[in-house]
């Protein structure tokens, strides 16, 4: 279940800034660490660092659009 | 008389106009989610709307294109409420919404993978089984390209839909969005994926967004569609040769119904564009 260790990955690094602080500041040893296997080490170590903090920023827009009580903001 | 429809999302906001216009409107779209937990008289009033225009459920939240199965509660959540609405049909997107117990509050792009083909064709049997019809599966937009992919976007969808019973519910912003911010054609996508799968058509708007010099362009739908979308629009009602249902999507922002209807009719401009550069496709739509 490589694959799913990937996901879980990337769930972490998209939803916890400090995860994807520690992941930008040591790519490749933030992946060994979460035990991901050697060809997705390099993929991930090889992210689209633009669309990783573009992607996180909306995130954090949406949710707070979600607390400020606005229903159906559907993608 | 083409047998093409052309509709909108429910959204509670637009919920009086949509009522109201009911003679230029064919199709309503309903966000499953929303009425999961809903009351018994919410339940109750999506009932009456079922029975008084078309409806079609569309869920946000079950993750189907995943090495993960999908959660059996969250499909009989579906399938109850698909058995208490009869919806024309039900959709789903081809993404991952979580993972390790993280919810990420938004589909993402799974990474484009054999392993992800293999667990989205897996869940798309299970929803099947469970909620007694297969879902119309939708594409998803991304600021980011998914990372661990091996594979890009038009390869991934179309061995999904050529290796499931589903059918494709095409997001022409998406598409427009993903080719925009990484760079192919969308005509070019369109010649990749089986066209003639193609049952549903979503339009929506968005906006430029940046960070550190970087520009995306983030399907927000509090936008109006820009022209881009509607010439795709054009494009896949001269290649596909069966009836498409469309369905206009706007969660905010909302302008007036009369500014939506306009969208609308602008879109059934686009299909009728498209349907006469391919008579030879469209005879159907003639002899009707």
């Amino acid at each position: 279940m490589s694959e799913s260790r990937l996901e879980v990955f990337l769930a972490r690094i998209y939803v916890d800034q400090t995860a994807r602080e520690q992941f930008l500041a040591d790519p490749r040893g933030e992946a060994m660490r979460a035990g991901l296997a050697a060809q997705e080490i390099e993929q991930v170590v090889n992210i689209d660092r633009d669309g990783l903090e573009l992607f996180a920023h909306s995130l954090g827009h949406k949710r707070a659009r979600k607390h400020g009580n606005q229903k159906n903001q559907h993608a | 008389m083409s047998a093409d429809r052309f509709g909108l999302g429910w959204r509670p906001r637009l919920a009086a106009g949509i009522l109201a216009n009911l003679d230029r409107i064919d199709i309503v779209e309903v966000i499953a989610d929303d009425y999961f937990r809903a009351p018994r008289h919410e339940r109750r009033a999506l009932q009456t709307l079922a029975a008084q225009t078309p409806v079609t459920l569309h869920g946000v939240s079950l993750g189907l294109a995943s090495a993960v199965p999908v959660e059996t509660r969250r499909l009989d959540d579906m399938a109850r409420l698909c058995s208490e609405v009869a919806p024309e049909f039900w959709s789903e997107h081809l993404a991952f919404v979580r993972g390790g117990g993280i919810e990420i509050g938004h589909l993402a792009a799974p990474p484009r993978t054999e392993a992800t083909i293999e667990g989205a064709l897996a869940n798309l049997a299970r929803a099947k089984q469970i909620v007694g019809i297969a879902p119309q599966v939708e594409n998803v937009a991304t600021l980011i390209d998914p990372p661990g992919s091996d594979r890009d976007e038009a390869s991934w969808l179309a061995a999904i839909v050529r290796n499931s019973e589903s059918r494709l519910l095409l997001d022409l912003h998406n598409l427009h969005a993903n080719a925009v911010n990484f760079n192919f054609a969308a005509k070019g996508f369109l010649a990749r994926i089986p066209v003639e799968r193609i049952a549903t058509i979503h339009l929506a708007g968005g906006k430029w967004i940046g960070r550190n010099g970087a520009q995306r362009l983030l399907d927000d739908h509090l936008h109006d569609v820009p022209d881009p979308v509607y010439e795709l629009l054009e494009e896949v009602a001269a290649r596909a040769p069966q009836p498409l249902t469309v369905i206009l999507e706007r969660d905010g922002n909302f302008p007036s119904i009369e500014s939506l209807l306009v969208q609308l009719d602008r879109a059934r401009q686009a299909v009728a564009g498209g349907r006469a550069r391919t008579p030879h496709l469209h005879r159907h739509e003639v002899a009707a």
